[in-house]
């Protein structure tokens, strides 16, 4: 879509080739015009340097490049798993800028804190030159805390300056994710966008699963590990709730789709996590991140439709941000167990609702190994949520 | 239902504490702070700088925040809701702040706020003594002791944290409060008092660990609420410490330690209790513990205390006085006729009943008086210094208050109370006991009819005894059939033969031997036996008298029915059953009723009488004239015969003025077309003189004792042959 001034533009490529997915799929998002920035969201399984020349070679040499490997890709014209997904803008009033931070031994925090450097040097924040900006972080979370990325960019930016964005995907073995930044392919790194824009920014969170009653306390957990709740082995407890007392963790995680999940007490609702393994030896549940002793949780529970109108929701609470604005685009930022959940036929079913609300506002982005997110309070860190941004 | 629960105080608690450094203890707070209650910014200012903050961004707004402005402007994101709290006594010692674009902070917040902003207060102060000592002599002895208290505060909190989200019964909670404040401090005795509600605001002891003697310090309890901190007061050779305790913004009640030794030892002991105070405030804050806290103690439909709550004001009034100056009374009062409103216009308005009752009960006495729900329909109230006249004079103002009609569910509702009174006159008397002795004296008013009030004697307590003893027999009677009946025939005085026989209950208790009626039915009413006892003996004399018919066919059948059998939902169908299955026809059956049965609840028994007679049942007034003889109900009530009470026909010879009244009452029967039998016909004399006032039927040992059913048919053989002037006994 494009204004007098201002454009967004998504694409979409399931070509084999990784040079000429690349292309294609820049291609349709950029269509011959002058991006600021452009997003590339891609298949680990992609010879990932060589997707990115492809993406050059339509972005021309000043447009900034970024990106983050994934668990799936979605934009308007179609979504799966495997191939490449473009977002690109452009035109005036948008400003943009780019840091990448190692973590390594630094930790999630300081990279995180580093990565928010990209707004530093835009002038006068928390809005650069820009009445509006947005920190889009692309990170990876397979190790560590990976809420530490947002406090980490929190301490430096403040409550001025949304958050928004994903952790990065990566192989079935889950061992590497990558992060791109101009035509450089990174890991174990976090990756700050500033971007600045003369119209308001919408930002949408939604994730459609109910509350399985009666409410439990985390009475013992570190980091994303939970040994017990309400006292009780946590991998009993979820085992018992799921109808498999005496079970073994292999019962709940192996091979399943539709991994359980705990959602956090918020005081707008609830924080998902995604459960993702078990230890039959100490009875404890790893989730993606941070679940803190003392909090109140919830089982949750989603069926089909539910997930579908959250992605709906979402959309809606986004569009809704730009204060009457006609929107330009979308970034979005969702789930891989949501896309696990819905299968193949609910992904399109998925995408149709997004198109519907969005009224054909383009779109593009990816499945993600945790939605980051913070717009109200300090807390940033989402699961099987969608985290919509739209641009006007 | 808030979005943290006490373990992220734990979580905080531990973690601010093991900060070496107040850098780092501080932007930890402002960080979860933060988080916690989903705030956007936190900040800690100590003096005139701002020692820590976070969610700022590069442009802190260090003024407002030292002016501790009410809404903060913060560049790039507006005004904020914000909320500011001392870390210490008041905000000398530095302040907690935390700001929110979206909603103001709630009590409950600003609470945990405050909790955490103790916490945090508490270690600053102890992380600048290690440091100011570390300077001095880099004692690192003092340096393990106060890291080991420390990690014996987290492990304190957490374990009674557990206990809470174990949902572990409160007075086990609140026990593990005072026994971790003992441990912790190392302190002889440890008590944790909490406030009724109320204006008076009494403290209760709820726990208590190791010697009694903490208990004794309600002032300094009461002091620590109203200046809302702890406070150290030295004794003689011991100081007292103690501490507020606050649930859901309300102060709660307080935690007092004693301990050995003069004041200035213990100034960081103090802190400790405080910073532990708070932990268990905000623990018990956890919605469901308040709840526990009220429901523990309160009567839910009264809002009385209960009688837990009663027994631990009774002790401590007991400890507390001096027997010979302050005598202490307490009252045991029971409802009359409660439990057949509750049956007939169920438990909603039963319950609005007794809150009403609670209400005039509480209207006779002191605001220093404590007044008590002990469950069911009985109340006690605790007199403070009050003599026995006094206490007497306050039991009969509640009778007077509650024999006036209360109105329930759009009716008159008409009950009494029946009161027992006992008075402390040892100091080594027990609470338990006094109530105990107050509710054997209620026992012996009930006995002496409604509304009656008595004072315990220490003989009551055999008797008491004996009835304790004889309920539980009467409970296995039935199961063991050792209820029997006799029956006593009614004979047409006229012709002297047999109209009809009345049922009669006998108990044969193995080890009591013949139990009289007069002993055990008013038990058997009172546990509600008596409705089975009941239906069994209409049961069972209704076949004997079906049995009886085919050899003297006009016999009927009297009955003795209870109040409580009448009120009972499924009276009139018991009956009908009854005599289906023993094939006599209802209208051969007579229930005799007493006028207090028929008075207690008018409506009720008419309309249960009503639905019998219909069914051809006829109905009879026992012991009339005894009672309230009013002529009202004669009219309204289906009766059918009325008798005279053996009281005006016990004479030898009978005088002018009681055959005056036999008169008056065959006549009112005459006029009404009433049959009209006379009991206790005990001679000849007696015979002679109601037949010629033309009373038309009568009973006694004169015409024939009750006898056993196997007994019976040869007199009924003679009856019908005799000759009306001869007396019938065999």
């Amino acid at each position: 879509m494009q204004t007098p001034h201002r454009w967004f533009g998504a694409g979409h490529s399931t070509a084999a080739d990784s040079a000429k997915a690349g292309a294609e799929a820049a291609f349709s998002a950029i269509n011959g015009r002058t991006p600021a920035v452009v997003f590339v969201f891609a298949s680990h399984r992609h010879d990932l340097p060589a997707l990115l020349m492809g993406v050059r070679d339509e972005a021309g040499p000043h447009a900034l490049v970024v990106g983050a490997s994934t668990l799936g890709e979605l934009a308007n014209d179609g979504a799966g798993a495997g191939g490449v997904s473009v977002g690109a803008l452009g035109g005036e009033g948008f400003t943009a800028r780019a840091r990448v931070a190692h973590i390594g031994d630094a930790g999630h925090r300081q990279a995180g804190a580093e990565a928010a450097e990209a707004m530093a040097g835009m002038n006068s924040p928390p809005g650069m030159n820009s009445p509006h900006s947005v920190l889009i972080l692309l990170a990876d979370g397979l190790s560590g805390d990976p809420h530490e990325v947002v406090r980490g960019a929190y301490s430096v930016l403040g409550a001025a300056v949304p958050l928004v964005g994903g952790f990065a995907g990566g192989g079935s073995d889950g061992a590497r994710t990558f992060q791109f930044v101009g035509d450089a392919v990174y890991t174990d790194a976090v990756v700050g966008v500033a971007l600045g824009s003369d119209a308001p920014i919408g930002i949408g969170v939604a994730h459609g699963w109910r509350r399985l009653e009666p409410p439990m306390i985390v009475t013992r957990s570190s980091g994303g590990r939970i040994y017990e709740l309400d006292d009780e082995p946590a991998l009993d407890v979820l085992l018992r709730r799921n109808d498999m007392p005496g079970g073994a963790a292999a019962d709940l995680f192996d091979g399943v789709d539709a991994p359980p999940a705990l959602g956090l007490s918020r005081r707008n609702g609830e924080d998902i996590r995604v459960i993702h393994d078990g230890d039959d030896v100490e009875r404890s549940i790893l989730g993606m991140s941070d679940v803190p002793q003392g909090a109140l949780c919830w089982l949750m529970e989603a069926d089909h439709e539910a997930l579908i109108q959250g992605a709906t929701e979402s959309c809606l609470e986004a569009l809704e941000g730009l204060g009457g604005k006609v929107p330009l685009g979308v970034l979005a930022f969702d789930c891989g167990a949501r896309r696990g959940r819905l299968g193949p036929e609910g992904m399109q079913e998925e995408m149709a609702a997004m198109r519907s609300a969005l009224g054909n506002t383009p779109y593009a982005g990816f499945y993600t190994s945790g939605e980051i997110a913070r717009v109200r309070g300090a807390l940033g860190t989402h699961h099987l949520t969608l985290v919509t941004l739209a641009l006007a | 239902m808030s979005q943290w629960s006490t373990h992220q105080l734990t979580d905080f608690f531990s973690a601010v504490n093991a900060a070496t450094d107040e850098e780092s203890a501080v932007a930890y707070a402002v960080e979860r702070a933060a988080e916690m209650v989903e705030a956007e910014v936190a900040a800690v200012m100590v003096g005139d700088e701002v020692r820590g903050e976070w969610g700022f961004g590069p442009e802190v707004p260090v003024a407002g925040l030292l002016r501790a402005d009410e809404r903060l402007g913060v560049p790039g994101l507006g005004a904020l809701h914000t909320c500011y709290t001392g870390l210490g006594e008041g905000r000398k010692q530095g302040a907690l702040m935390v700001g929110r674009l979206s909603d103001e902070f709630g009590a409950e917040e600003r609470q945990m706020l405050h909790g955490m902003a103790q916490v945090l207060g508490l270690a600053l102060r102890s992380i600048r003594v290690l440091s100011d000592e570390r300077g001095l002599r880099a004692d690192s002895e003092r340096e393990a002791e106060v890291a080991q208290t420390r990690q014996m505060l987290v492990e304190t909190l957490l374990t009674i944290q557990r206990s809470i989200s174990g949902r572990r019964p409160l007075p086990e909670i609140l026990d593990l409060v005072t026994s971790g404040a003992a441990v912790l401090l190392g302190a002889n005795s440890v008590a944790l008092m909490l406030a009724e509600e109320g204006r008076a605001r009494r403290l209760t002891v709820a726990s208590t660990a190791g010697t009694p003697e903490a208990a004794t310090h309600e002032g300094e309890a009461r002091e620590a609420m109203a200046g809302g901190q702890a406070l150290i007061r030295a004794l003689s050779r011991d100081s007292v410490i103690a501490a507020p305790l606050q649930v859901t913004s309300e102060m709660a009640g307080s935690l007092v330690a004693r301990l050995p030794g003069p004041a200035e030892r213990h100034t960081g002991h103090r802190d400790q209790l405080a910073a532990f105070a708070q932990q268990v405030s905000l623990a018990l804050t956890d919605s469901r513990t308040v709840e526990a806290v009220h429901e523990a103690h309160h009567d839910p439909v009264t809002g009385l205390p209960n009688r837990g709550l009663f027994l631990k004001i009774f002790n401590r009034v007991l400890a507390s006085r001096d027997v010979a100056t302050d005598p202490t009374s307490v009252l045991f009062i029971d409802l009359d006729r409660f439990k057949a409103v509750n049956d007939s216009l169920g438990h909603e308005a039963g319950d609005a009943l007794l809150a009403a009752v609670a209400g005039r009960i509480r209207g006779c006495v002191r605001a220093s008086d404590t007044t008590a729900r002990l469950g069911g329909d009985e109340f006690a109230v605790l007199l403070h210094d009050s003599p026995i006249d006094s206490a007497i004079s306050v039991a009969e103002r509640i009778i007077n208050a509650v024999k006036d009609p209360f109105r329930v569910a759009d009716r008159d509702i008409f009950i009494g109370a029946s009161i027992g009174v006992a008075i402390s006159r040892e100091t080594s008397e027990h609470s338990d006991v006094l109530l105990n002795n107050a509710d054997v004296a209620m026992y012996r008013a009930k006995k002496e009819g409604p509304g009656k009030m008595v004072v315990y004697e220490p003989y009551m307590h055999t008797e008491a005894l004996n009835v304790l003893s004889l309920r539980g027999d009467l409970q296995k009677a039935l199961d063991a059939g050792e209820f029997a009946l006799q029956y006593q025939p009614l004979i047409r005085l006229e012709t002297g033969e047999v109209a009809g026989v009345e049922a009669l209950i006998r108990w044969h208790s193995p080890g009591r031997g013949l139990v009289s009626p007069v002993d055990f039915i008013p038990i058997a009413e009172e546990s509600g036996l008596i409705v089975e006892i009941g239906q069994w003996v209409l049961e069972t004399a209704a076949t004997q008298v079906a049995a009886w018919r085919r050899t003297f066919p006009d016999l009927t059948l009297n009955v003795n029915v209870s109040g409580h059998q009448l009120v009972h939902p499924r009276f009139a169908d018991n009956v009908m059953r009854a005599l289906a299955v023993a094939g006599l026809p209802s209208s051969t059956v007579t229930l005799e009723l007493t006028e207090s049965v028929l008075m207690s609840d008018p409506d009720l028994a008419r309309a249960s009488l009503t639905a019998l007679r219909r069914l051809g049942v006829q109905l009879s007034i026992d012991d009339f004239g005894t009672g309230y003889s009013s002529l009202a109900y004669l009219r309204e009530l289906p009766v059918d015969e009325l008798k005279v009470d053996r009281a005006f026909i016990a004479r030898a010879e009978l005088t002018a003025e009681d055959l005056a009244l036999v008169r008056t009452i065959v006549q009112l029967g005459q006029i009404l077309g009433l049959r009209v039998v006379a009991e206790g016909i005990e001679n000849a004399a007696q015979l002679e003189a109601l037949r010629s006032l033309g009373c038309g039927y009568g009973q006694g040992y004169h015409l024939c004792r009750p006898a056993d059913a196997a007994d019976l048919p040869p007199f009924l053989e003679r009856a019908s042959l005799r000759h009306p002037n001869a007396s019938l006994i065999a």
